[in-house]
């Protein structure tokens, strides 16, 4: 597009800078691209060698179409299930109980799963193999706490952005599909969350993600890719190229992480 | 970053000054929606002040099958609502609050059973008052007694899931029903919201909200050890008809009519598939080429919609006036 503006950032806290976030802002009101470079993504201190193959060309996801919403959930899904592979030889799994294992080992099937769906469902317009920092996946999976806390914040991470995307879908069986990712998404949040809370019986659906309306975490998309951002696990570029229909936009509640 | 506000917390403080001037005209005996008094009925607070909200504020007319969508799952919410209510001991029927005592009983002696109820008891009470601040109507006039949590339309009870009351295993087999049904039947209508974004967000934001209490039932009954393997941990839906119920547990009342309901519960509706289902958008899920997990991890990973009518032919033995 003609108009089209490119503000590049590569570190996550510029977004915390008024002056850089107001820039982010403007672009995504006029329809321009928010790049966010891979260094971004890198871990503070990180050695850099397992930063060896980022992919040169940022992913610019088209928020305006429905292959781009679900180009958008194909992004998650590869996290989740990219984490959650790893999660299962690491040291944290091997702490858990047998009933905690077959949670751990469902998710990782449904993740894939969905993964894999996605990227048949799209095809050619699929977005490449995003690349994941194997040290602080690694460091992510160390102890069972650690491990539950991370796939908590994933999981509500993932609730909430097909709860925020879903207006933008213009297709009733694009809809649909998400509609039966969304609840098995939910499905996890609550089994990880119940295993954290121990027998009070209320974290599942807590106070902290359902709010007093009964109404469930949503976050829009550049929320939700800032906060995958952070996580520090993601060496690839994901950027919002065109964003969403912003007379669609809605405020934001999302779960808070994990302590 | 996290907003819990409620509805009325949204309202700026002239508002809220015009609400408290329209409560003590109601309270003087200014005549009032009918949506207000089904909440004063419904003995709620939070529910009264969200149709008080909306009897001072009429929204624009809603799209008649939006507004459909809205009083559909009204009905829906006063239902589980209803359910949770009785089995707690909190129901304005005290013959609902004592039938229920046994089971109550039951739960009480279970660590964390009786928050969780209370919890979902919760979200059910807050889905009731934001439906009615959305616009919908309790066209069914449904109350507290408009309910036979047994399954035979009748006031005093009688059906084939009257155990429910009784034996706790059951009891929560139900409740696990009843919120796989709601996610069923709020997946089922999403696609006629999606001309009123800000309602389908709400619908979804919903919808979320049920699975998560489907999962931590399915949880629970594991957990007391006499659920088969079918009742995941993760809480995800695995097989279809009774087997996705874990269908070892159907009462001994009348387990015919028990399995009957589950397989109507999990099975295929009118036109949407058995929760069995593995094709989504012409893709066969158990055979990726990246993901070859076989047909259970498959089923789990994708939950199915009903359409309305699927939904009705459940629940309607639990309501004693006729729905539609």
């Amino acid at each position: 597009m003609a108009n089209e503006r490119e503000v590049l950032f590569n570190r996550g806290d510029q977004l915390l800078v008024s002056t850089s976030r107001r820039s982010f802002l403007q672009v995504l009101g006029l329809g321009g691209v928010v790049v966010l470079l891979p260094s971004m993504f890198a871990a503070c201190g990180d050695d850099g060698g397992d930063i060896t193959n980022p992919t040169t060309s940022p992913f610019r996801l088209d928020l305006s179409t429905d292959t781009g919403i679900l180009n958008y959930a194909y992004a998650l899904e590869q996290l989740e299930a990219a984490y959650y592979t790893s999660a299962l030889t690491s040291a944290g799994f091997a702490a858990l109980s047998t009933a905690e294992k077959e949670v751990l080992s469902d998710l990782q099937k449904h993740e894939v799963i969905h993964r894999e769906f996605l990227k048949q469902v799209l095809g050619s317009a699929a977005i490449p193999n995003i690349v994941f920092n194997t040290t602080t996946v690694g460091n992510l999976t160390a102890s069972r706490d650690v491990l539950l806390r991370t796939s908590q914040l994933l999981e509500d991470t993932g609730v909430a952005a097909y709860n925020g995307a879903g207006k933008y879908l213009t297709s009733a069986a694009n809809l649909l599909v998400a509609g039966k990712i969304v609840s098995v998404e939910a499905r996890h949040s609550a089994a990880i969350r119940d295993i954290r809370d121990g027998t009070n019986g209320r974290l599942f659906a807590g106070d902290d993600v359902v709010n007093a309306s009964g109404l469930d975490v949503k976050a829009e998309p550049d929320t939700t890719l800032t906060a995958v951002g952070s996580l520090n696990v993601v060496t690839s570029a994901l950027s919002i190229g065109t964003p969403a229909n912003e007379s669609r936009r809605t405020p934001d509640q999302t779960a808070p992480t994990p302590t | 970053m996290t907003t819990n506000t409620t509805i009325l917390d949204g309202i700026d403080p002239e508002i809220a000054a015009d609400l408290a001037e329209r409560a003590d005209e109601v309270a003087q005996g200014a005549s009032t929606s009918s949506a207000l008094t089904a909440a004063l009925a419904l003995g709620s607070i939070p529910v009264a002040m969200a149709a008080l909200s909306r009897d001072v504020y009429a929204q624009g007319t809603l799209p008649a099958n939006i507004k459909g969508v809205l009083d559909f799952a009204l009905a829906l919410e006063i239902f589980e609502n209803e359910f949770y209510k009785a089995v707690l001991g909190t129901s304005a029927v005290a013959a609902l609050n004592t039938a229920f005592a046994p089971v109550r009983a039951l739960a009480i002696a279970v660590p964390g059973a009786v928050n969780t109820l209370q919890q979902i008891q919760k979200h059910e009470a807050a889905h009731v008052a934001t439906l009615l601040a959305t616009g919908a109507t309790n066209v069914f006039n449904l109350t507290a007694s408009s309910f036979d949590f047994t399954g035979n339309r009748s006031a005093t009870g009688g059906g084939p899931f009257a155990e429910a009351t009784t034996n706790l295993a059951f009891l929560l087999q139900v409740a696990q029903g009843v919120e796989d049904t709601g996610v069923r039947a709020y997946k089922g209508q999403a696609a006629n919201l999606m001309s009123n974004t800000a309602i389908l967000e709400a619908a979804l934001r919903i919808h979320s909200v049920e699975a998560r209490h489907a999962a931590r039932v399915r949880r629970m009954r594991r957990a007391a050890a006499g659920a088969p393997a079918e009742v995941r941990w993760s809480g995800t839906v695995r097989g279809g008809e009774r087997a996705a119920a874990g269908g070892t547990t159907l009462g001994t009342l009348n387990p015919t009519a028990v399995g009957s309901a589950f397989d109507k519960m999990y099975g295929a509706g009118a036109s949407s598939p058995s929760e069995s289902n593995i094709m989504h958008a012409g893709v066969n899920v158990s055979a990726l080429a990246g993901a070859t997990f076989g047909a259970e991890a498959a089923q789990e990973a994708f939950d199915e919609p009903l359409d309305r009518a699927d939904v009705v032919a459940i629940v309607q033995p639990f309501f004693i006036p006729t729905i539609s």
